[in-house]
């Protein structure tokens, strides 16, 4: 398992560095260009770009408030009635009588905010991580070399333990609240940025600009945080995009166990999940819309991501 | 107290004519009550304490019940073997069943247990009980007098962490303190036992002190008669502080023998599950099954799969919204009677909720209708005061706080607290027998609140840890609530409203004496004036909101013929049997 997710993030390094010395054009473009052929990447970015239209416009989108218990009344959950979908409320009321179609909506902005603020948090601490790694595994000397080994070894430990694990032992310790479910999803996604973006980092110390900054004198400080670092995000950007997907069924997840946003009013996809489980019996329709709704955004993410990396890899692209 | 404190309604199969006369009295005023309560505002709506049961005997399936274990779930697992050191409904669900108390109940009657018939005196301070003959422990040992003594003089006598009241709750509770009662440990009041003396089959133990929790306290889980053989094995002092983990004996099957209708085989720790197997020398009517099994079974989620495949043929505290399609199913879910309270908490500690006022208008903003209609079990009713009408001393004049929002927010402006925020807690990873699902009731009353114009802070707290900080006064407005140990308002009011605590944070001395003076009273009719007087006190000084009493619900599988359930939660499982397929 760690082995496979180490040896794809590699494959996604070597991607970067092949498309850049080949054909000309740079990676972006290149990958542009064969995504638009390809059907895996337009639904992808269907479904994503559809999700991010309502997670931003969600309050004005809405018809009813997300959290008013308007239809209280009408709603017998000791007895299993929950008034089903109908001209008032397209997917029906949920157990205290709010509008479930205007709480997926909103929902939807919490699950897009938890997701990309995960993300960017795992990005932002793996690239440090990755990048003093890198930077002192390629002009620190023996002692960074040292640095490096015990760094990236770290990393692989923190690899090895399943992500779900590892968020789950962060928001126990920090206590349920939104900001614990973005920290802990985004300190589980750290390792993997950091060994890619060293991994890219290395990969560009030997090509040929780099050796001509060198011999140009140019500090190595700068060499690395001008040269280097900016030309080794590509296939971290790809990754992202995939980590997107896993952030967001993560964050579900937590939510789900209880460790998310502790007010219960407040719409998020997770926790009207972990709400519609003790319903299951009389009321399937409260847990498939979100259950619904977080597979087909994290589907999404990992179609546009997939297609993305696919249409870098170098190995894929000689079958082609 | 908040968990369910069990006793069990073992029917009065072998009521005597001895324990006809001095107990029949009892039980008469028990029902005299339920008859007055027709008339009263709730009555209609409210169900019986102990509803008919509709199904009949059922031919029992001899080989099942021979060699098939009943396996029952239960959402917890319990504290102790030993009863007295333990205050919650897991573990008097099992400590029932291996042993008997000197008296006991058939639905909330107090009915002969140990004791075929008891006598008091007019004080009230001197109580002696006419054993029944023939009764024998599971280790041999014969029942008397002095067995009884033994047992009330050791838990008198208990030294160090034994007096803690996490673990001895209800002596100190019933009893106030020890012969030599440790600050330290948290115990500062004296004693009121003051020696028992055996006479052959009677036993006469005396208080000091009269206090309304007699006889009750002698029908209490906690309050069972361990066999002497056992206690000699005990020394009573390897737990030097109140956090001492629990002496050894009291963690595994072996040393502790009772009267019981079944015996200790076995608690396996790791699979959390407690194994008893019937005494064949019962005193009563022998156990159907040979072998019970109590498993401890996650939430209720897994309980009810768990049930659904097989795996066991029963569990307590089913979700309102399982029942229905539970009975769809085939499977049987019991009505209990009603014999709770769930309650909202003003607590004053903070001060901000000090105000009259605003308590006023919190109380006028809660629907209670819509959480008794919508989430709690049907069959239950809103509460008007801090007990359920079943029982002596409800008022039917309290004052009524009838939803409205409108009144609510007029009293808030009024009251200068229009801006107003409260830190609102509720308990997770729970259900209890008066409140099946905390959550849902607490986004409710949250939103009513929102509406009335407060700002609620939304505080959830793990069960484990939901007690300490509720009785600390750490949150202003908190859902707890109480079943009943015994048929007597005092094990009620007098839970909550005996002097000042951080449970409530409020000083009303009224009260308190009040409640003393009733506690202390022997007659039971002037005592339920005294109630009556205090419930209508209470509900004017507004501690709290009095939400619901509700029936809690208890599952078996269709080829189990259950037990009467009991409205104090204290089901016999020597009733059940598997039965026959028809």
């Amino acid at each position: 398992m760690t082995l496979a997710k180490i040896e794809k993030l590699d494959r996604l390094v070597e991607a970067g560095v092949e498309a850049r010395t080949a054909e000309g054009g740079s990676l972006w473009h290149q990958s542009l260009r064969r995504m638009r052929r390809s059907p895996m990447a337009i639904t992808g970015a269907a479904i994503v770009g559809l999700f991010l239209l309502i997670a931003i416009l969600g309050p004005w989108i809405a018809p009813h408030s997300s959290t008013a218990q308007e239809w209280g009344d009408e709603v017998f959950l000791n007895r299993n009635i929950f008034p089903g979908p109908r001209a008032e409320n397209w997917f029906g009321l949920d157990h205290l009588g709010r509008d479930m179609f205007s709480r997926m909506v909103v929902g939807a902005r919490q699950t897009l905010l938890v997701g990309v603020v995960a993300t960017l948090i795992g990005f932002a601490a793996g690239a440090v991580v990755g990048g003093v790694a890198a930077a002192s595994g390629i002009f620190g000397g023996r002692w960074g070399q040292r640095i490096e080994s015990v760094i990236m070894r770290s990393v692989d430990v923190a690899l090895a333990i399943p992500m779900l694990l590892l968020a789950l032992s962060i928001a126990a310790m920090l206590g349920p609240s939104l900001t614990t479910v973005m920290v802990a999803v985004g300190v589980a996604q750290i390792p993997i940025f950091a060994r890619l973006l060293r991994g890219s980092m290395l990969a560009q110390a030997h090509s040929d600009y780099v050796m001509a900054a060198i011999s140009l004198g140019v500090p190595k400080s700068r060499i690395v945080i001008s040269h280097i670092f900016p030309n080794s995000l590509g296939p971290v950007i790809v990754q992202a995009t995939l980590v997107l997907a896993t952030a967001i069924i993560e964050a579900a997840a937590l939510s789900y166990l209880g460790l998310g946003n502790p007010d219960p009013g407040s719409a998020e996809w997770g926790t009207m999940l972990a709400d519609a489980q003790r319903f299951l019996a009389g009321a399937p329709q409260l847990a498939i819309y979100p259950a619904v709704g977080i597979i087909i955004t994290a589907l999404g993410f990992t179609l546009l991501g997939e297609a993305m990396r696919e249409s870098l890899d170098p190995r894929l692209r000689r079958e082609q | 107290m908040r968990t369910s404190r069990t006793t069990l309604a073992r029917r009065a199969v072998a009521a005597s004519a001895s324990a006809v006369i001095a107990l029949g009295a009892l039980a008469a005023c028990g029902s005299e009550g339920d008859g007055e309560d027709e008339d009263t505002q709730n009555a209609e709506d409210f169900s019986f304490e102990c509803p008919e049961r509709e199904d009949g005997e059922r031919a029992p399936d001899e080989a099942a019940n021979e060699e098939q274990p009943f396996i029952f779930g239960t959402p917890g697992v319990p504290t102790s073997l030993d009863p007295v050191l333990a205050s919650d409904g897991e573990t008097f669900r099992v400590t029932r069943q291996v042993f008997d108390t000197l008296l006991d109940h058939d639905c909330t009657d107090m009915v002969p247990g140990l004791a075929e018939s008891y006598e008091q005196n007019d004080e009230g301070t001197e109580w002696t009980f006419h054993l029944r003959e023939g009764v024998t422990f599971h280790d041999g040992v014969e029942l008397d007098g002095e067995a009884v003594c033994a047992n009330f003089d050791r838990w008198n006598n208990f030294t160090g962490g034994y007096q803690s009241p996490s673990n001895t709750y209800y002596w100190s509770n019933f009893f106030r303190g020890f012969a030599e009662s440790d600050p330290e440990m948290g115990v500062e009041g004296e004693s009121i036992y003051d020696g028992c003396e055996a006479d052959g089959l009677t036993a006469t133990i005396r208080i000091s002190e009269y206090t309304a929790n007699f006889p009750g306290a002698f029908s209490m889980a906690t309050t069972a008669i361990v066999s002497p053989g056992s206690l000699e094995q005990l020394t009573d002092d390897d737990m030097d502080a109140p956090d001492s983990p629990l002496p050894e004996y009291s963690q595994e099957a072996g040393v502790l023998a009772g009267t019981g209708p079944y015996k200790y085989v076995e608690w396996d720790h790791s699979e959390n599950a407690v194994t008893l197997e019937r005494y064949d020398d019962y005193w009563g009517d022998p156990a159907g099954v040979k072998t019970i099994i109590f498993r401890q079974i996650g939430d209720g989620n897994a309980l009810r799969q768990a049930l659904e495949a097989g795996d066991i043929h029963g569990y307590d505290l089913v979700s309102p919204a399982d029942v229905q399609p539970l009975i769809d199913a085939g499977f049987q879910v019991p009505t209990r009677g009603v014999f709770n309270i769930l309650y909202l908490s003003y607590n004053q500690v903070s001060g901000t909720l000090g105000d009259h006022a605003i308590r006023e208008a919190l109380s006028y903003a809660v629907d209670r209708e819509r959480i008794v209609n919508s989430v709690l079990p049907p069959g239950g009713s809103v509460a008007t005061q801090f007990m359920p009408p079943s029982l002596e001393g409800w008022s039917e004049d309290v004052v009524q706080y009838e939803h409205d929002p409108e009144r609510a927010t007029e009293l808030l402006a009024d009251a200068g607290a229009e801006d107003l925020e409260l830190e609102f807690c509720y308990p997770t990873d729970v259900s209890r027998p008066y409140m099946p699902n905390p959550k849902d009731i607490f986004d409710i009353i949250a939103q009513n609140l929102e509406d009335a114009g407060v700002t609620v802070e939304a505080t959830p707290i793990t069960w484990v840890d939901y007690i300490d900080a509720t009785n600390q006064g750490e949150c202003e407005l908190y859902l707890l609530g109480w079943t009943g140990d015994f048929n007597e308002a005092y094990n009620f009011l007098g839970t909550w409203f005996q002097t000042e605590t951080t449970e409530w944070g409020f000083d009303n001395p009224e009260i308190f004496d009040g409640l003393a003076e009733a506690a202390s009273e022997p007659d039971a009719d002037v005592r339920a004036e005294h109630w009556i007087e205090l419930n209508e006190m209470i509900m004017e000084e507004l501690p709290g909101l009095p939400i619901s009493s509700s029936p809690p619900s208890i599952a078996f599988a269709p080829e189990v013929y259950p037990p009467d359930v009991s409205p104090l939660t204290q089901e016999d499982f020597s009733e059940l049997y598997f039965a026959a397929a028809e």
